[in-house]
Order: structure tokens, then C-alpha cells, then sequence
């Protein structure tokens, strides 16, 4: 039976590892750690702004963490262009993730689907919640606005080739309060391919929920304090005894 | 010599640095000179069916990789994609020949249950239904990484070692003479993935 996945996300700035929100530098961590834990899959987010680093730095951690890290590992941040995806899978990434260029141009995603097969491929979704209760996709950091629905446009991504959706709540991201459940949810039953969340991650039951109640697929999260060694695995152990079948 | 094929789809540094990890030396290479020397050779895969055929010619490897696997019989360990080029036939968009070595065809999966998405992608068994070299020290609940929405259907039952069930069985593991293959990515999969690459390297 195919289990469900727990992923870590790391995002860097200028090659540095950055918690998310608050981007606070962490230098807590050392690839031999990642290496060590049982995480399922990695995670890799290069969000460095625009002319504030070199991008040469952030290909040095995805080289690095390819080199180690006998798991998959899914890139993402910034890709452009199909140039793009050969460059981070040439250093060693298992997968690409878009979301900007994606939204300008949908047919980026076919173009990648095509060159490098759908499951290479992963849409992220940046979503927020509006005043009157709907959601709206935001690019550029959240900063965007897009007034596209998060549902129709990870369907519109299925159809164009997505491999799997990657939804992140702005809200939620970095209050370690919970996933948006609502929001997982209603993108989850837009598709049928694999939907990965995240943003908001606090406590192990968040995780539980966010696979029975947000009909996730993998569950993301980005405080990796949570995470030394022996709590990844006694997270998993925690999903265990709530019946969601985990790789322990 | 450990070659791996660079036929320009595969994650040709993830499955270097795990052959490196168990002790090998690989050399990714599409240069013929290099194939003919090798005494093992992987065939990695990331991609669609058509474009790694149509590379594969393209580098004009195709007579060559027959010979040194057909009449030559030097061991080969196909992954993913890898593997599905070895069979006779493909179905990804459209109807596409394959290399041939294995009688069968790679189909979609179509699981009838819509809660079994596709591609089916993460970690799932590996059911050892032969015993093989490749699964020595494998325990039978070992879990292995897969990421793909096609699949092998085997008109030889006997070339099946290992199966995985997405609400049906399919192949995940042959095993036909020196031609060994896995649905899986065991260069993903961290420890086992490394034993069963280590044991193809070893004894294979």
C-alpha cells in the first residue's frame, strides 16, 4: 500500500537556510542531519530575491543535498525556463517546482511535463484567504495578486500536465497553528493526482489531520526545528498509532 | 567499469552518487567506446517513453546496446523509465516500439478507486515473489520509492521477481538472464535502495 509522506521543506536565501515568515538565518543544520532523519522526500526553495544573491550559491545546496541524500528531492524557486529545470536536474533534483511562470504561462507546465515527464513536475500553489471567505492564488511571494481560485488553477494545472500540486496557505504559513484544512480540501478534490501541503504545521496531529481531513497526499513542513533526529521519527510513530500508514 | 547511459533523461548524478555510495565507480557516458568496455551498465530513467527512445537513436546506441546485451550478455539494471524501454512496446501518448529485450508492455495505470491517484507516486512495497540476487538482505517489508503513472504487463510470468499493488499487482522487479529492472528508484530509496543497487553491482 502506498504510504503517505511526510516532507520537509527547506527554503534558502543566497545559498543560507532561512526559516520561512520570519526569515531568520538557521544554521542549526548539517547535511549529515537531513541525511539521517526518515523523511520521506526533501524539499528545496530558493527564495532568494531578485539581484540580492548569486544563484550559484543555491545550486551549491542542491549539488550538496543530491550528493547525500539518497531520497527524493524536489527544487524549486525561480524557474523560468526550461534551461531552468535542465540546470537543477542536472545537479541532481528528482523534481522541479513552478509557480510564477507557471501562472503567466500555463503552457510552461506542458512544455516540462513534456520534456522531463508530468511526474517531474510539481505545481505550487500560493493561496490566501479573502474577506468574503474565498480563496485567491498569489504569485511573487504572495505578493500578487492573481484572482484565480486555488481548485480551478490546480485543475488547470492537472490538464496541462502537472505531476502533482504543492497548495501552501499564506495565512497559515509560519503560525504552526495547523494546516488550512478547508483549503487543502477543496484542492484535493479538484484533482486526482497527488497533493502535497503545506504552511502552519505545528504539532504532530496537525499532520494526522491534514491526511484525514485535507485529504492530503504528503504533508509538508517548514519549521525543521521541529525535526531533530529522533522526532521525525517519533512523528511518524504518532501517525502510526492514529492509523495513517507512514515509512517508519 | 560501472557505465551508466546518459541518454539525456535520466537523474544521471542521483544514481552516479548512489553507485558511488555502495563503493562502485560509475562513469556516465553515451560514448560508444565507453558502453563497449563496461562490465555493467545502467540504464536510468526520468521522462517520457517516445523521447528516450528517440534519443537512444538519435546516439545511435540502439545495435550497440542489443549486442552487448543480447548476444554479449553483460548485466544491465534498468530503472524506471529504464525499464519500460526494455519492453517490447509502449502506450504513452500514442504507440511507440521499444528496445525489445522483455516481452511485454508498458500500460497506464488506471486504478478504478479515484482516491488512488496518478502518478503513483512514494513509498511502496516491494512484494519479492522469486527469490533473486538482487533482493539479498532486502527485508520482505522493505519499502522502495516510485514515481510513475505507467506501467510493465509481462507476457512472461516467469521473468516477474517483485510486484507492488496499486489496487492491481504490477511488476516491479525482473529479472531475465543478465537483464535485471526495477519500477522503483532504488537510488531514492535510501538504505535498501542502496543494498539492492549494491547487489546488482556485486553479484548481477
Amino acid at each position: 500500500m502506498l504510504r503517505k509522506r511526510l516532507i520537509t521543506v527547506l527554503t534558502f536565501n543566497d545559498g543560507v537556510l532561512f526559516r520561512t515568515k520570519d526569515f531568520i538565518p538557521d544554521y542549526r543544520y548539517t547535511l549529515n542531519f537531513v541525511d539521517a532523519w526518515s523523511v520521506d522526500e526533501i524539499v528545496i526553495l530558493d527564495v532568494t530575491r531578485p539581484n540580492q544573491g548569486k544563484r550559484e550559491n543555491f545550486y551549491n545546496v542542491v549539488r550538496q543535498f543530491a550528493r547525500k541524500c539518497f531520497v527524493p528531492l524536489a527544487v524549486g524557486g525561480g524557474v523560468r525556463t526550461l534551461n531552468d529545470f535542465k540546470t537543477l536536474l542536472g545537479l541532481g533534483a528528482d523534481k522541479i517546482i513552478i509557480n510564477t511562470e507557471a501562472v503567466k504561462r500555463p503552457e510552461f507546465i506542458t512544455e516540462g511535463a513534456k520534456s522531463f515527464g508530468a511526474q517531474c513536475v510539481v505545481v505550487s500553489i500560493d493561496a490566501k484567504k479573502k474577506d468574503d471567505g474565498c480563496y485567491e492564488v498569489f504569485t511573487d511571494f504572495g505578493r500578487r495578486s492573481t484572482g484565480l481560485s486555488p481548485d480551478e488553477w490546480a485543475k488547470k494545472a492537472q490538464e496541462f500536465g502537472a505531476g502533482e500540486i504543492m497548495i501552501n496557505s499564506i495565512d497559515k504559513d509560519g503560525s504552526l497553528e495547523g494546516y488550512d484544512l478547508e483549503l487543502a480540501k477543496i484542492v484535493s478534490n479538484a484533482v486526482d493526482i497527488p497533493v502535497l501541503i503545506c504552511g502552519g504545521a505545528g504539532l504532530w496531529q496537525h499532520f494526522v489531520d491534514g491526511f484525514n481531513k485535507g485529504k492530503a497526499s504528503a504533508v509538508c513542513t517548514t519549521n525543521i526545528y521541529h525535526f531533530t533526529e529522533s522526532s521525525i521519527k517519533s512523528a511518524k510513530i504518532y501517525l502510526k498509532n492514529n492509523q495513517i500508514d507512514v515509512r517508519i | 567499469m560501472i557505465v551508466i547511459i546518459d541518454y539525456g533523461l535520466g537523474n544521471l548524478p542521483s544514481v552516479a552518487g548512489a553507485v558511488e555510495k555502495v563503493g562502485f565507480k560509475p562513469l556516465i557516458s553515451n560514448k560508444i567506446n565507453d558502453i563497449e568496455k563496461a562490465e555493467k551498465l545502467i540504464l536510468p530513467g526520468v521522462g517520457a517513453f517516445a523521447d528516450g527512445m528517440k534519443n537512444l537513436r538519435e546516439l545511435n546506441l540502439i545495435n550497440m546496446l542489443n549486442k552487448i546485451v543480447l548476444k554479449e550478455k553483460k548485466p544491465i539494471l534498468g530503472i524506471c523509465l529504464g525499464m519500460q524501454l526494455m519492453c517490447k512496446e509502449s502506450y504513452e501518448f500514442g504507440h511507440h516500439t521499444g528496445l525489445g529485450w522483455i516481452d511485454a508492455s508498458v500500460i497506464r495505470l488506471n486504478p478504478k478507486d479515484k482516491k488512488l491517484r496518478v502518478p503513483h507516486v512514494g513509498w511502496d512495497d516491494l512484494i519479492q515473489v522469486k527469490n533473486s540476487l538482487l533482493f539479498n538482505n532486502i527485508p520482505k517489508d522493505a519499502l522502495f520509492y516510485y514515481v510513475h503513472s505507467f506501467h510493465t504487463k509481462c507476457n512472461n510470468k516467469d521473468i516477474i521477481f517483485g510486484e507492488c499493488e496499486y489496487e492491481e499487482k504490477f511488476t516491479s522487479v525482473i529479472q531475465q538472464n543478465n537483464i535485471y529492472a526495477t519500477q522503483f528508484h532504488p537510488e531514492k530509496s535510501q538504505l535498501h535502495g542502496l543494498n539492492l543497487l549494491k547487489n546488482f553491482l556485486e553479484k548481477g
